[in-house]
């Protein structure tokens, strides 16, 4: 399946979609370069932190909220459009702590509708988040705990190093909460830098963290994760990271984004000299 | 012990601070974007804490052997971690966990005199000045650790040491009311900043100065806080950096100076970033240099 066809398919406007990976590493970006070409509207999305895919999504119109416990630019600081979409009430957040993310989706694969955590309490969370509930241990212990919803996730679109055409996915490195997306989510998306055969995935550490079953689209998109990075192949382009950020968004769009195909986008974005900066 | 070095930077200072924090029996929780806590914890693995092992957020890996501290090549350096399969599962494991993560340092945009900090926004949450990245795990982890939470702050200044009803949001749990959280945690321990060691007062759980930085004087320190912090009568003076820590941080941990992204501002910072980038990406071997004790 091409990715136009997988995020045409299974991406509707409104859905909730997980995103995977963390800050700059391990980002599906083609995924939302498609997107930001198929214009999706009023899309919450949902990442365990956020960095430049998060970012561009909302310079380009199709946020309309955020759950993430963190979503930034590291080293290279803040979040523009995210930053300015917020403060103007453009995108609404919805509060969220790492566990309230990992507890939320766990509820989801538990079909309960809360899990309990020692922690949060004493924050101003429940303040902003009507959703999250104090209360005491119904067993009798006497322990305080915050109750913390389920969350139910409509697509997860997540980038692997390795996935079988089967839809067998192997992450490499860190594994965040990409498998918990793709276990509770409706529809699940893989995009992979390259494609092995099953026999394969059986040999690679964690084997097949991201079960064929749980997958409805495998797409290959090699260095589909730049500017961000994927274990192990590529780390992630500070250099194109630093042109986003001094680049006006419509212009970026032009640029990188609109009528581009991979080939093309890796073109503009440095061509092999950027290639041979990132390998590892 | 060798002799205090003569020729230090503030931020320096701050990082051999925190170093000394670190205990050998720690687990050291090393987040994203925090240079400053990762050159400081390697520091420490290089003196005084060689069995302390990393706990990267970046897998919630753990590492027991130290490499320099890189912007670029963070993965390579959790690559050779005994554990990498971090899931949602690990970040929950750890919470309330005494063997999984012991040490963590924070820090907060905005911190109040009994150590509840805000990383959330600047003015109302419904309409904010500024809206900051987030807290991540502050929320979750802060009220937690039996060892308490390690806070630091470059920026010592009446923006970030605000009295309680300008610290906008509660992210990050000190001693609410002045007790310790009802969770378990014994609260934030100190907080190092570029002026002075402040610690909290054992009845009141109020900040209290413990000592004032070499050739800082105490009136900047008050004028510098938002509160009245307790001074004591005899102000002691923070013991600097031994001139082998100095030399272990500039030649063995962090050559590039990477640490130092946490406390520049400005053209300067810019000039410094793309500095250690096209020092980093001309580097062949994308491991960062292993590190031997002594």
């Amino acid at each position: 399946m091409s990715l136009e066809e997988a995020i045409s398919t299974y991406v509707q406007n409104g859905d909730l979609i997980g995103i995977g990976g963390l800050s700059f590493w391990r980002k599906p970006a083609s995924a939302c370069r498609e997107i930001i070409r198929q214009e999706k509207k009023d899309l919450s999305i949902c990442t365990f932190v956020g960095g430049i895919e998060v970012d561009m999504l909302i310079g380009a119109g199709c946020i309309s909220e955020v759950r993430a416990s963190f979503v930034g630019m590291e080293v290279f600081g803040m979040a523009p459009h995210y930053r300015k979409a917020v403060e103007t009430g453009k995108v609404n957040i919805s509060e969220e702590s790492e566990a309230s993310l990992a507890l939320g989706l766990k509820c989801s694969y538990l079909k309960v509708p809360f899990m309990p955590l020692k922690g949060i309490i004493g924050t101003d969370f429940p303040k902003v988040r009507k959703d999250i509930k104090q209360f005491e241990d119904p067993l009798g212990s006497g322990t305080q705990l915050m109750a913390l919803p389920k969350i139910d996730l409509d697509v997860a679109i997540l980038h692997v190093p390795y996935a079988d055409e089967f839809g067998n996915g192997n992450i490499a490195g860190a594994v965040w909460l990409d498998d918990d997306m793709a276990k509770t989510a409706k529809k699940t998306i893989i995009i992979c830098e390259k494609m092995v055969e099953t026999e394969d995935i059986r040999y690679l550490p964690g084997k097949a963290q991201l079960p064929m079953q749980t997958t409805d689209a495998v797409v290959k998109i090699p260095f589909g994760a730049h500017p961000t990075s994927c274990y192990p192949i590529y780390t992630f382009d500070p250099l194109h990271i630093k042109e986003y950020l001094k680049t006006d968004f419509e212009e970026y769009r032009k640029n990188y984004i609109l009528n581009k195909t991979n080939a093309q986008y890796l073109e503009e974005a440095g061509g092999a000299q950027m290639i041979l900066n990132i390998l590892l | 012990m060798s002799e205090y070095s003569k020729d230090y930077t503030i931020g320096e200072m701050m990082t051999v601070l925190m170093a000394r924090e670190v205990k050998d029996t720690d687990i050291m929780i090393v987040g994203v974007a925090t240079p400053c806590v990762w050159a400081a914890f390697t520091l420490a693995k290089l003196t005084h804490a060689p069995n302390a092992i990393y706990h990267y957020i970046m897998g919630n890996t753990f590492v027991f052997e130290p490499r320099q501290v890189s912007l670029l090549y963070l993965e390579m350096n959790t690559a050779r971690a005994y554990r990498f399969q971090n899931t949602g599962e690990c970040t929950l494991e750890s919470l309330p966990s005494d063997k999984l993560t012991t040490i963590e340092f924070f820090r907060p945009a905005q911190i109040d005199q009994y150590g509840n900090t805000n990383n959330i926004c600047i003015g109302d949450w419904n309409k904010p000045k500024i809206r900051l990245p987030g807290c991540a795990g502050i929320a979750d982890f802060s009220m937690f650790y039996s060892r308490g939470s390690f806070l630091y702050t470059p920026r010592h200044d009446t923006r970030t040491f605000v009295p309680i009803e300008k610290l906008y949001f509660i992210s990050g749990v000190g001693f609410p009311n002045g007790k310790p959280s009802i969770c378990g945690g014994v609260g934030p321990q100190c907080i190092i900043t570029n002026l002075a060691y402040l610690d909290f007062d054992e009845k009141s759980k109020r900040m209290k100065v413990a000592s004032i930085h070499p050739g800082i004087n105490i009136e900047t320190v008050k004028n510098s806080t938002g509160f009245d912090l307790i001074i004591p009568d005899n102000i002691k003076e923070t013991k600097p950096p031994t001139a082998k820590e100095i030399k272990l941080l500039r030649e063995k941990v962090d050559p590039l100076g990477i640490r130092k992204l946490e406390i520049l501002s400005g053209k300067e910072r810019e000039e410094l970033l793309d500095e250690i980038i096209e020092k980093e990406l001309e580097m062949e071997n994308r491991f960062p240099k292993l590190l031997h004790y002594n």
